[in-house]
């Protein structure tokens, strides 16, 4: 102490140093995760692909992360609000949901937001959507013949679900236009595991890489990171950050609807269609498919899809009058936002990420892909 | 010197006069009735304005369509309607008064002159604004309780998850909210006491300190700073609500609390060293 009392501009070192191993150990908290050596045995794609297909785990329960960078341009109405902040996050934030798992009939998915939360919980043949902001409750029944279906129908399309449901969406896309390969280990959620790398064919997608991370012992999905062409960072990224292969309590699964909450019945023939489906975060570009979801065979008509793979663009027409009043006129106000185009195939708006492109042209139809706008421009010529 | 070493290095003397000052203080017993006043005036409002809020349900995110159901969220209410203002203004008035106070009355001088350490002029300075920092949560949340209780009644709390946990188990989530947000208010209160070195101004210090804590909020609400976020004080304030899911995660409480332990060592030392090599001229 005696150099502080000597010299008090020393004394100025202890916070400056302090300020720098804080901010320093804040940066480098992020990278340490990712420079790990694992020592797993290598193991061919093939191979991966059997064991996440075979995998069983009797239960888990976690914390899954979803972020997104999407390198969108900023909406007037979609980036304010309580619904676009909802939206918002989903393409240019993060999402924390924790996971619960007790096997296919057990099943609670809690997203977190800032003081509130949305579960999704399954518990035998009741399937509950509970909604804190709205106090609101729905209740779906499955029938038991539908009992051992998976009960991702129910889940909100595009909502950071468990990353195996992500994985499955990835693996769904596997086909000749994808080239497959395994890549030195990785680490999730401080777990050694493989990672599955597919990487498009077709050099005109817009989309680099989706690695999938499968846990080196338990072979289930850690995570998915889905990277843009040329890009180093992620733009979407599903994956643990803590995971423990613990079966959780069966009181985890018990859900009673709370009294002086709204609650809703359904059954599950109207379960498609609930009101889940009209959730604003259904609509976002990660339920259109960037890996390469084929479209159901329930589309509205007018809707096809041109080009194949990695590439394919969805053709949909714009349905004329299913939002109306100040929906209308905030709609009005995102698209007028966006960038005008035209060329021989009409007059338009753009909608340009890094991982996908959106189109909506003036004569009422909506163009979406994986591919850069000329593509969509060649499709819309079509 | 031998005597200075044989005193205790934290005398409980000190610590009591110096919570009996801040306690005496006309201004800081407003300044708690004001504190306390939110969430009576909130239970009172809804309580008349109950038949037309009843259409709009929804509980919002910030508890306050609940309290009609349960006198226990008044509590939380208050606590979320006072945390981006009225607690961070009274942690800087008790922040400026700590040294800067000291220092505009002449008394700093003084007190420097009874064999007391900067250091420890410093850590019971310190411990004051602390002591106010716990004590400011939990007396709007159990004025909250109170109110809450005689207008709207207890009974089953219902968490975020939808499930429901006693009102015993429900208070002592609560005291968890009271005692995470005394963390924060604490940490806010080391970068009060170190502005307090700065200036012979208690009102300087004050200001600074409520604008700073203003301007950490805003900036947290800024999509583009997101880089930043996480180096903020204020941005993870409002995980104060992890304590009413179910089950409660401690461990999402973790980056809140390494934040304010961050901000506490930081301005801490750096209050250190600016008061120990201070000339202290009044």
């Amino acid at each position: 102490m005696s150099v502080f009392k000597s010299r008090p501009a020393l004394r100025w070192l202890v916070p400056t140093a302090a300020a720098v191993v804080v901010i320093g150990g804040g940066a480098a908290a992020g990278t340490i995760v990712a420079s790990a050596d694992p020592t797993l045995e290598p193991r061919s794609a093939a191979q991966l692909l059997v064991d996440l297909q075979s995998a069983k785990v009797d239960g888990f329960s976690g914390t899954v992360v979803q972020t997104a960078d999407l390198g969108l341009p900023s909406l007037p109405g979609v980036t304010g609000g309580a619904n676009g902040a909802e939206l918002m996050n989903l393409v240019a934030g993060s999402n924390t949901a924790r996971v619960w798992y007790a096997g296919d009939d057990k099943v609670r998915l809690a997203l977190m937001s800032k003081l509130g939360e949305t579960d999704v919980i399954r518990n035998g043949s009741d399937v509950w959507l509970w909604r804190s902001a709205q106090n609101q409750a729905a209740h779906y029944s499955i029938p038991a013949g539908r009992q051992h279906e998976r009960p991702a129908t129910t889940l909100p399309q595009g909502v950071p679900s468990t990353p195996q449901e992500a994985a499955d969406a990835a693996l769904a896309a596997i086909d000749p236009t994808t080239q497959v390969t395994t890549t030195g280990a990785a680490k999730v959620a401080g777990r050694d595991a493989y990672e599955l790398v597919l990487q498009p064919r077709d050099t005109a997608s817009l989309i680099g890489q989706v690695r999938l991370a499968i846990d080196g012992e338990k072979h289930i999905p850690l995570g998915v990171d889905v990277y843009a062409k040329d890009a180093t960072k992620p733009a979407v990224r599903i994956a643990f950050q803590q995971i423990s292969f613990d079966t959780p309590d069966a009181e985890q699964f018990a859900f009673k609807a709370p009294p002086g909450t709204e609650v809703t019945e359904q059954n599950s023939a109207d379960a498609d269609k609930g009101p889940i489906s009209k959730t604003p975060i259904g609509k976002g570009p990660l339920g259109k498919g960037p890996l390469g979801k084929a479209p159901t065979d329930k589309a509205p008509e007018g809707t096809k899809v041109v080009g194949k793979g990695w590439t394919s663009v969805l053709v949909a027409k714009l349905p004329q009058e299913s939002a109306k009043g100040s929906e209308r006129a905030q709609l009005d106000a995102v698209t007028g936002a966006l960038p005008e185009v035209s060329g021989a195939w009409g007059k338009g708006r753009l909608l340009q990420s890094n991982l996908f492109s959106a189109l909506l042209t003036d004569d009422g139809r909506v163009l979406v892909g994986a591919v850069a706008p000329e593509k969509l421009y060649e499709a819309a010529g079509k | 010197m031998s005597q200075v070493d044989v005193r205790p290095a934290f005398s409980l003397r000190f610590l009591r006069s110096e919570l009996r000052l801040i306690a005496v203080r006309r201004r800081n017993q407003a300044g708690l009735a004001a504190l306390a006043a939110v969430p009576i005036v909130l239970a009172i409002a809804m309580k008349v304005a109950a038949p037309g809020t009843g259409e709009r349900r929804g509980g919002g995110p910030d508890f306050f369509a609940q309290i009609l159901g349960n006198g226990f969220f008044v509590a939380l209410a208050a606590l979320g309607a006072e945390l981006t203002l009225f607690l961070p203004i009274a942690i800087a008035m008790l922040a400026g008064d700590a040294v800067a106070g000291e220092a505009n009355q002449g008394t700093l001088r003084y007190l420097l002159t009874v064999p007391v350490g900067r250091v420890r002029l410093l850590a019971v300075k310190y411990a004051g604004i602390v002591a106010g920092a716990f004590l400011a949560p939990l007396v709007v949340a159990g004025t909250g309780i109170i109110a809450g209780l005689i207008l709207f009644g207890g009974g089953d709390v219902t968490t975020l998850s939808g499930t429901q946990i006693g009102f015993g188990e429900a208070l002592l989530r609560l005291l968890g909210v009271c005692l995470y947000l005394g963390l924060c208010l604490a940490a806010l209160g080391a970068v009060g006491l170190f502005l307090s070195t700065l200036t012979e101004q208690p009102m300087g210090a004050t200001i600074a300190l409520a604008m700073l804590s203003v301007a950490s909020a805003v900036l947290g609400q800024v999509p583009q700073l997101d880089w930043l976020h996480p180096y903020l004080l204020t941005q993870h304030w409002t995980d104060f609500g992890e304590f009413l899911r179910d089950p409660v995660s401690l461990g999402a409480l973790r980056p809140g609390v390494l934040v304010a332990l961050s901000y506490m060592v930081v301005f801490l030392s750096a209050a250190w060293a600016r008061f120990a090599g201070k000339d202290i001229t009044s």
